[in-house]
């Protein structure tokens, strides 16, 4: 169980930075705002930090959580400024707080899904989506790179347990609470769903924006 | 972040190279400078980022009141693609802006097969790739390196090419292209003028003429141009910028480390060896002052490795009490300490063991030929003893691999040398065998071949390049010799090299083969994935030049070379005195042991050199 959490934000030029880079990059940050944290055992030591549900490359967000040990020295509440100091742009943090519940109570994210349509919203885009994800069971192929046909089958019905949209003229905003772990859904898979179902609505671009990590409750988690 | 940048970059492999917005990245406020700079490294992002000249020159003209500095690499060819269909023209990292508005466009050339990036770069920013086609002011398009010795297959397109160090020169050139801006000059004016500074060639001052068969017959300087343009030094590397605060990328590079620059030129005159001649004279840095400047760079970075980067590093005198100091620190904040670049000797050996925090997998020596009469030829003064002493010591410390670097094609070389190589790998299997604490384990040991390319400005600039039917044949007479199956052998492809040997010796009528295998859609060269020598060959026979006339002949004493304008501080004489060494199988001590006049001393102030 790690001591402490930060939630920050991943935006503008850091939303391109991956996962493990992500967590290379605040090991650096640590050392550079000199703020003494827990290191692994073993061989070649290094800083333990650890980023809860990895992000898609590409995703920006606004609640990602990332725990590691505070050595002491430092209250939790002068991390924030002081870690700020030391990262590189688009990556901003906002607590730092006492990691009180396991991170297996993370049970669901929420996501705002941007559709963008370069030429207007095709009449019926929000209706064929709707009746999209109405079915009992929606099966749409992902890539994985355990099975030997490169993707795998999910189902990805039962992993929705929210979901609203909004049509405006050139965009359709999609807001969606799915689940987040043990499996979660990639939101990239609901557009997936769409473009091979209505071919003819799929948008020309899509953004993601992971807006909130949720509990069983859907209270914020922490 | 642009629109259109949004749209593309999750359409292609690690975006985080083309964003910027790294820690240290220096923004300024576009209205505050007057003088914007764009520093281009003609290969990827990851490449770029790890050499330590580009960080810093980055870091010195930033320090320059008004002068806003970035960064561009070469985009990898999904990226190029996305940026050609949507329009997005060549982008600085710090400011998104394109450069085609910039004062100055600056390459740093550090191998031949990067030429296309430098056209295509130019291309994607929508420049003129001919300098007389550029009539303005802005850009100034500037190349340095070590290219820029021989830089001449690139003439046309550069403006003006900078010799040797650019700490220096590349202020005094700021400052020129200031006073041109302010006094209203025409570009020919500040040519001139920029021709007049010590150090900087401007090609398109010189007439070259030919003989018949093809061989220079004259470099004639006009307006004023100097005869001989000799390359810059810092006097004193203490003095000189050394960037503590550094970019620290956030995705990972080659070389993801803080380097300390421990000293500059080399003391060995290992007769192939560009950069052991064009890089003299010797200079130290102090020290105390890398004790302090390391520690700093780290605590500054985060890096949690350090590296002494110099040609060969165990040849800094204070080494010992270097690494102590930094050790001091290192240890007990977890920092490792890296050698690269240390000779097969029994001092480094110990060293190496003192060095608590380097992984035991894998060490790595350069013997560079198979027998003692080629390292003698060449002047690597590695002797067998020295390499198995070293094995010896590595294997009973518990390391399991080496690594072997050989060249094929040294001038004299002979079956016999090649064979040599296999040889020196089975004695170094052997005494792995004698040594090994736990031979359970097994060994590996990787002999990597490469072909030798003749470089200018050393001994060796008069030398064929041997064909790449005989090169072949050398490798596989020594592949047939590998029978040990805990030996791997590993050759470098002759395409490549060829075409090194074409470019690195090559005069200014190849800039229209450069730009022909450009435009039937060479770049990358230097990456397998894109490197294509059907099209270099096509170019080639489409500008009716022979590469063998380049690669493959050896020149008389007397020939002008297309670089004879160029100086490195080492005499040609001295260069010709140590190749005639290499026939006689004759060393030359080191410059410590004796100094053999190879003239780099009058670049010293004083004319004292003090290697």
């Amino acid at each position: 169980m790690p001591d402490q959490r930060i939630s920050f934000s991943k935006t503008g030029t850091a939303r391109y930075i991956s996962h493990l880079d992500l967590m290379r990059t605040f090991q650096r940050a640590f050392l550079r705002a000199g703020i003494d944290i827990r290191h692994t055992e073993g061989f070649n030591p290094h800083a333990y930090v650890s980023i809860l549900l990895p992000l898609s490359v590409g995703f920006s967000s606004e609640c990602e959580i990332l725990e590691f040990g505070l050595l002491g020295g430092i209250p939790n509440s002068k991390v924030p400024a002081r870690l700020q100091a030391a990262l590189p742009a688009g990556i901003s943090v906002r607590k730092c707080y006492h990691a009180a519940r396991p991170a297996k109570q993370l049970i669901y994210t929420n996501y705002i899904i941007t559709m963008e349509y370069e030429s207007g919203v095709p009449n019926g885009t929000g209706n064929c989506l709707r009746k999209l994800l109405e079915q009992d069971s929606l099966v749409v192929p992902k890539k994985s790179k355990k099975a030997k046909s490169g993707q795998v089958q999910v189902d990805i019905i039962p992993l929705i347990r929210k979901m609203s949209l909004e049509e405006r003229e050139d965009t359709v905003i999609i807001d969606a609470v799915l689940k987040a772990q043990n499996p979660g859904l990639n939101p990239e898979l609901l557009v997936t769903a769409l473009r091979s179902a209505c071919p003819d609505m799929a948008p020309d671009f899509a953004s993601f924006h992971r807006k909130a990590v949720l509990d069983e409750s859907l209270r914020k988690f922490e | 972040m642009d629109r259109s940048m949004e749209r593309i970059l999750p359409r292609v492999q690690k975006p985080a190279r083309y964003t910027g917005g790294e820690y240290n990245a220096v923004v300024k406020d576009r209205d505050r400078v007057d003088t914007r700079v764009a520093l281009c490294f003609p290969d990827t992002y990851e490449i770029g980022m790890s050499n330590l000249g580009i960080r810093i020159l980055y870091g010195l003209m930033n320090e320059l009141d008004g002068v806003w500095c970035e960064r561009v690499f070469a985009p990898w060819g999904d990226m190029e693609e996305q940026m050609r269909s949507e329009g997005i023209p060549l982008y600085a990292l710090e400011s998104g802006d394109s450069i085609a508005d910039f004062d100055i466009i600056g390459f740093s050339l550090g191998y031949e097969l990067a030429y296309t990036n430098v056209l295509n770069l130019l291309d994607l920013a929508g420049l003129p790739l001919r300098a007389q086609e550029r009539k303005g002011l802005s850009p100034l398009i500037i190349a340095g390196g070590t290219c820029a010795y021989h830089p001449e297959p690139l003439a046309p397109f550069i403006d003006i090419f900078s010799l040797g160090e650019g700490e220096e020169v590349l202020p005094e050139l700021i400052a020129l292209y200031r006073k041109a801006r302010e006094e209203e000059w025409s570009k020919g004016e500040l040519l001139l003028e920029a021709a007049r500074i010590p150090g900087l060639y401007v090609p398109s001052l010189y007439d070259v003429t030919y003989h018949e068969n093809g061989t220079v017959a004259g470099i004639t300087p006009r307006r004023g141009a100097p005869e001989l343009v000799t390359k810059r030094i810092v006097q004193d590397l203490d003095h000189s910028y050394f960037p503590v605060k550094t970019i620290v990328p956030s995705t990972e590079i080659v070389h993801d480390r803080v380097m300390l620059e421990v000293f500059r030129g080399c003391i060995r005159g290992c007769r192939f060896c560009q950069a052991g001649y064009a890089y003299r004279p010797v200079r130290s840095k102090s020290p105390e002052l890398l004790r302090q400047q390391g520690i700093a760079a780290c605590k500054d970075s985060g890096y949690q490795e350090v590296t002494l980067s110099s040609l060969s590093t165990s040849d800094y005198q204070p080494l010992m009490e270097l690494c102590d100091g930094l050790l001091e620190w290192c240890e007990p904040n977890k920092v490792s300490l890296s050698l690269p670049s240390l000779r097969a000797d029994s001092f480094s050996m110990s060293l190496t063991q003192r060095l608590q925090h380097v992984r035991k997998s894998g060490l790595t020596f350069a013997p560079e030929a198979g027998t003692q009469r080629l390292r003698d030829a060449i002047n690597k003064n590695v002797t067998e003893e020295d390499l198995l002493t070293s094995c010896r010591t590595a294997f009973s410390g518990g390391w399991n691999s080496v690594k072997l670097y050989f060249m094929l094609g040294l001038p004299t070389e002979t079956d016999e040398d090649v064979l040599g190589i296999a040889d020196l790998a089975q004695k170094v299997y052997g005494i792995w065998k004698e040594s090994s604490p736990n031979r359970s384990r097994g060994v590996r040991i990787t002999v990597s071949t490469a072909f030798f390319v003749p470089k200018p400005h050393t001994p060796f600039q008069w030398e064929p390049q041997i064909t790449t039917e005989e090169y072949l044949r050398r490798v596989r007479l020594l592949r047939e010799h590998m029978r040990n199956k805990s030996i791997v052998y590993n050759w470098h492809d002759p395409e490549t090299s060829l075409l090194e040997a074409v470019f690195s010796r090559g005069d200014r009528r190849l800039a229209d083969v450069i730009e022909a295998a450009w435009r039937k859609g060479a770049k990358l060269d230097a990456w397998s994935e894109y490197f294509a020598p059907a099209l270099w060959k096509e170019a080639f026979e489409a500008c009716g030049l022979d590469p063998a006339f380049y690669a493959n002949r050896e020149r008389s004493e007397d020939e002008l070379f297309p670089w004879s304008m160029l100086s490195t501080g080492v005499d040609n004489a001295f260069l010709w005195r140590e190749r005639k060494q290499c026939y006689q199988t004759e060393i030359t001590p080191d410059c410590r042991k004796q100094c053999s006049g190879c003239g780099a001393n009058r670049l010293c102030r004083g004319g004292v050199c003090h290697a």
